[in-house]
This record gives structure tokens, C-alpha cells and sequence, in this order.
């Protein structure tokens, strides 16, 4: 067992969400941002006075902690911090905020809005033309979104993967996203549709990359005694980290079994009670679904390369989805390929949501446990094994 | 070999990249069709991209050597869309981009395109060789399939 005092210290007592949709209409992030907030706050049972660090990540176009502080009235502050993109960047600083003292309750919040250089409409927006854009120079890039793309094209060149295989993660994300009323593409997709769609960067097609949305998701922290006094239900974060390894340039990686996916993996295992066999929800991020197949055979739910094969086995074909062990689903919210493009801010909401109970037709009976495995390979791989108390 | 251009003349040179002290040297190597890639005096490593100290041994003593571009397809992508340059039309053909592990040092890998090449032909393990094609008025380098005599 590896060093882990903050284990079961720290809880979420709030959770606030906008929705998301391909266009929130003349709404900007903040406002989207404030919405989510102050659900947030409300659904703990708080008000504004009692917020006293807030953390968000820097997102395009996106307000900065200072600014929600003064959007919302926020009194007094004691930490405000914006992590890189991808939830539990955000998330882990919370949390070590809270419980070394330096805040007692956080607002943690996700906005999210299409940029002009990835939604045609947003583009047309004259208010998002001054957003820093994400230029690649050349085509001849594995820069962010490309490299995930080249990287499928190792995982089919070394395990034979099929496009099936790919397919059954956007099949079992649209699938789940029906039973979700916040998520933006509900409707049915098959095999057939996922094997037609557009390619974008092959191997990897349309259906293989989340979705751009406008929406927010936002989060009360706090210690986990002062959420005994605050709600019936805390849900507490039981392990955290990050993964990182020293060839993290895209196109140096190591390779698909050497990058920040087993990183994360050895330091949760080292810090967690809880593993698979406790599991009762498990949300691997999803933004491209290569992604997702290393989550889950990094994880260990099965073999390198085996992802494809264990997916057709734990399918449950009335449902449409995975049910691992007929018991354990695959983001049941969606994820970000039919969800929305939250980078896993909808993950973290869903396991929260999932262990209080509050899941409604896609809840799973009696969830205790949910495992996340949020980012990619590179320089965003995280996880956190989330619990009820 | 030219004579070197100072940091404004490399810069205007290549407009569309951000170059900066630790990457300067690569593209004055493309100007005389050289990829010089790093090179630590001490330990004798490469890496990629070019990084002010040897991430192996901490050295600052690093000299850009010029690599044979020899080498193996690693990772491919086929564009169907994406940022536009000059010499590619996405709606005539994909544009492949390979990364290419370079003979010198397993595992140490440069990213471009591959010309001469039939799309079915654009496979992770096709040996390449370096070439050298014009991209906004500079050099640029590329592969293409090396077939052995």
C-alpha cells in the first residue's frame, strides 16, 4: 500500500450541470459556468459566503477563477487555481486544497463551449473570433488530437483490432447517452452507421471523437466530516492521481504499454482498497475511442489488445451496451463521444451521481464504488476511485 | 552549406512554425536539407524534439548531428481533413502523415509526410528514406519508400 492520507478525507456535497447541446444559443461560458455553479452550491446546502476556494480549468474562451469569484459575489477566497484542461487536473487540486488547510469548501467548475476551429456555427459566432485558437501548423502533426489517430493505427497494426472493435465504444456510449436526458446525441446508432460514418483522421472516423458542446458541469468539495453535517449521502474520493512518463511527446511515446494509462494504473492500485472486483461503475474518458480501449485493458479488465474480444463478450445485446460481468456498465451517462465533449467532467458528475443514487433508468442498483479513468496517453492521464460512504 | 541566417531571417523563414533557442538549430538544418537532430556530447543519446538538456544525463552540452533519415514507419494517419498547406488537397486523396523511428537509436521517431507512395502502401513497418520537398518557399523534409538493391 502506497502513501495515501487523503483517502476517504475529502467529499463531494454538490453537484450542478447545465446540460449540454450543440448550441446553447447566445449564453457565454461564464454564463453557462455560473448556472452549474450555483446549482452546485445549492444542491450542497450552501451559499455564497461559504465558498472559500475555486478551481476550474483553463478552457478557451472560458472565465477564470477570479472571475467567477466576482460573478458570483464569492466574499472572501482563500484558493483559486486554474489546472490544465481535463477534469481531474482540477479535480486532485481541489481536493489537496481542502484537505491541507489552504480552503474549507471548493467550487469546482467545467465550462465548455464549440470553438471556432472545431464547430462551423461556432466559427460563424462573432463573439468566439478573439478565442486563442489551437493552430496546428502543418498537416504533418501528431499534435494533440492527431496523435491518438496515429497511436490506433499501432493498436491495429499489433493486435489485428478491427473497426468493430472501435465501433462498440461509440455503440455502447450512444447507447447509454439514451437513458441520459443531459446528453447530446441520443439518437439510435448501429454498426452499419458507425462503419458508414466519415473518416476524419484514419483510422479514425467521426464516431470515433467526441462531440463539441456548449454546457457546464460544476462541484462543492469539502472534508468529509464537514460533509457529514451537510448531506446523507457523501460521496468521497477514496484514491486520486496522475500519470506521467518521461517520452510523453506524442509521436515518442514509448509504446501502448508503456505511457501515462499505467502510470495511473500502478499508483491507484497502490493507493486504493477498492479494486475491480469492487467496482460498480467504471467511466473511462472517452474523447477518442482508442482511448477507451486502452483504459480498459490498461486497467486490467483484460489483455493487451484484448479489449475488442472482452467488449463482445460482456455485451448485452437487449441493452445495446457493456455490461461487464453483466453487472458493471461503461459510462452510463454517454460518455463524451455521445454525452458531450466535457473532458470528463461528465465523468466525475456521472460517478457522482451513480453513488448517491440518483441515477434514475440508468441507475445501477446499490453502486458503492465507481473507477475513472480520465485523459489519454500523453500528458492528461488521471484516475480516481470515487466511494458512498 | 550556407552561410547561417541570424534568428529574424529564421523566423521569417518559416512563418508558420514557433521556433525558439531550443529548436533554432533544427530549422537552419532544413534550409541546407539537413535534419540534424539532437545529440549529447556526453552520453552519445539522441532525442526529439530537440530539449536544452539531455533528458538522459543532464548535460548541456548538445550538439544538433545530422541523422541518415533512414527508417521504419512506426505510427501512420491517413488526413481526410485537416490544416491546409500549399502542396495537399484533401479532396483529391487522404494526406498520410507517418512517424518514422529513425535507424540511429530505437525508439527515437520524426513526423512527417511520405510522397512516392501509393495510400495501400503507407504501412507501419515500410522502410523510408529522407527527402526533400518545398513547403511556403523553404525546405521541408519528408519520406519516401526505400527499396533496398
Amino acid at each position: 500500500m502506497s502513501r495515501n492520507p487523503i483517502r476517504d478525507q475529502v467529499a463531494i456535497v454538490g453537484l450542478g450541470t447545465t446540460g449540454f447541446s450543440r448550441d446553447a444559443g447566445g449564453r457565454s461560458s461564464k454564463s453557462l459556468a455560473c448556472e452549474a455553479s450555483i446549482g452546485a452550491i445549492r444542491d450542497a446546502g450552501l451559499v455564497a459566503k461559504d465558498i472559500d476556494g475555486v478551481v476550474g480549468p483553463l478552457e478557451p474562451g472560458g472565465p477564470h477563477p477570479h472571475e467567477m469569484c466576482a460573478a458570483l459575489g464569492l466574499p472572501q477566497v482563500t484558493h483559486f487555481s486554474s489546472p490544465m484542461p481535463v477534469a481531474l487536473f482540477s479535480l486532485v487540486n481541489a481536493m489537496n486544497a481542502v484537505f491541507s488547510g489552504a480552503c474549507d469548501t471548493v467550487l469546482l467548475y467545467y465550462a465548455y463551449q464549440r470553438l471556432p476551429w472545431n464547430s462551423r456555427s461556432a466559427a460563424a459566432d462573432p463573439f468566439r473570433r478573439h478565442f486563442q485558437i489551437g493552430v496546428v501548423p502543418v498537416p504533418e502533426s501528431t499534435f494533440a488530437a492527431a496523435a491518438y489517430a496515429a497511436w490506433a493505427s499501432r493498436y491495429i497494426h499489433e493486435y489485428g483490432a478491427r473497426r468493430e472493435d472501435f465501433g462498440r465504444i461509440a455503440l455502447n456510449m450512444r447507447a447509454n447517452a439514451r437513458r441520459n436526458p443531459l446528453a447530446v446525441m441520443r439518437t439510435p446508432l448501429t454498426m452499419e452507421g458507425y462503419l458508414r460514418a466519415r473518416m476524419i483522421r484514419e483510422p479514425l472516423c467521426m464516431l470515433d471523437m467526441d462531440v463539441p458542446v456548449d454546457g457546464a458541469d460544476a462541484f462543492v468539495l469539502t472534508t468529509t466530516e464537514r460533509a457529514r453535517g451537510l448531506t446523507k449521502n457523501p460521496v468521497v474520493i477514496h484514491a486520486a492521481t496522475h500519470g506521467l512518463v518521461d517520452t510523453n511527446d506524442e509521436d515518442q511515446l514509448p509504446s501502448l504499454k508503456r505511457h501515462g494509462q499505467h502510470v495511473v494504473v500502478e499508483a491507484l492500485r497502490a493507493k486504493s482498497d477498492i479494486w475491480l472486483s469492487d467496482v460498480d461503475v467504471f467511466l473511462p474518458y472517452d474523447g477518442f475511442s482508442i482511448i477507451t480501449l486502452g483504459w480498459i485493458e490498461n486497467f486490467g479488465w483484460c489483455q493487451p489488445g484484448g479489449a475488442g474480444r472482452f467488449l463482445e463478450e460482456h455485451w448485452d445485446d437487449a441493452a445495446g451496451c457493456v455490461m461487464i460481468d453483466g453487472r458493471v456498465p461503461v459510462n452510463p451517462h454517454g460518455g463524451s463521444l455521445s454525452e458531450g465533449a466535457t473532458r470528463g467532467s461528465g465523468h466525475l458528475r456521472e460517478a457522482v451521481t451513480q453513488l448517491r443514487g440518483d441515477a434514475g433508468e440508468r441507475q445501477v442498483a446499490g453502486a458503492r464504488t465507481a473507477l475513472i479513468g480520465c485523459g489519454g496517453f500523453f500528458f492528461n492521464s488521471q484516475g480516481a476511485i470515487l466511494r458512498r460512504l | 552549406m550556407s552561410e547561417p541566417i541570424d534568428d529574424a531571417a529564421l523566423v521569417e523563414r518559416f512563418p508558420y512554425v514557433r521556433i525558439d533557442h531550443d529548436t533554432k538549430h533544427l530549422y537552419r538544418g532544413w534550409l541546407d536539407q539537413r535534419l540534424l537532430i539532437n545529440r549529447c556530447d556526453g552520453c552519445a543519446r539522441f532525442h526529439h524534439p530537440p530539449k536544452p538538456v539531455c533528458p538522459s544525463c543532464w548535460s548541456t552540452s548538445l550538439t544538433p548531428t545530422e541523422v541518415s533519415g533512414r527508417g521504419v514507419i512506426h505510427l501512420t494517419i491517413l488526413l481526410h481533413q485537416g490544416p491546409p498547406a500549399p502542396d495537399v488537397d484533401y479532396e483529391k486523396s487522404p494526406h498520410p502523415v507517418v512517424t518514422v523511428d529513425l535507424e540511429e537509436q530505437a525508439g527515437l521517431r520524426f513526423t512527417s509526410t511520405v510522397i512516392d507512395c501509393p495510400l495501400e502502401k503507407v504501412r507501419i513497418g515500410l522502410p523510408v528514406e529522407l527527402r526533400w520537398i518545398e513547403r511556403f518557399g523553404a525546405p521541408f523534409p519528408v519520406f519516401r519508400p526505400r527499396y533496398t538493391s
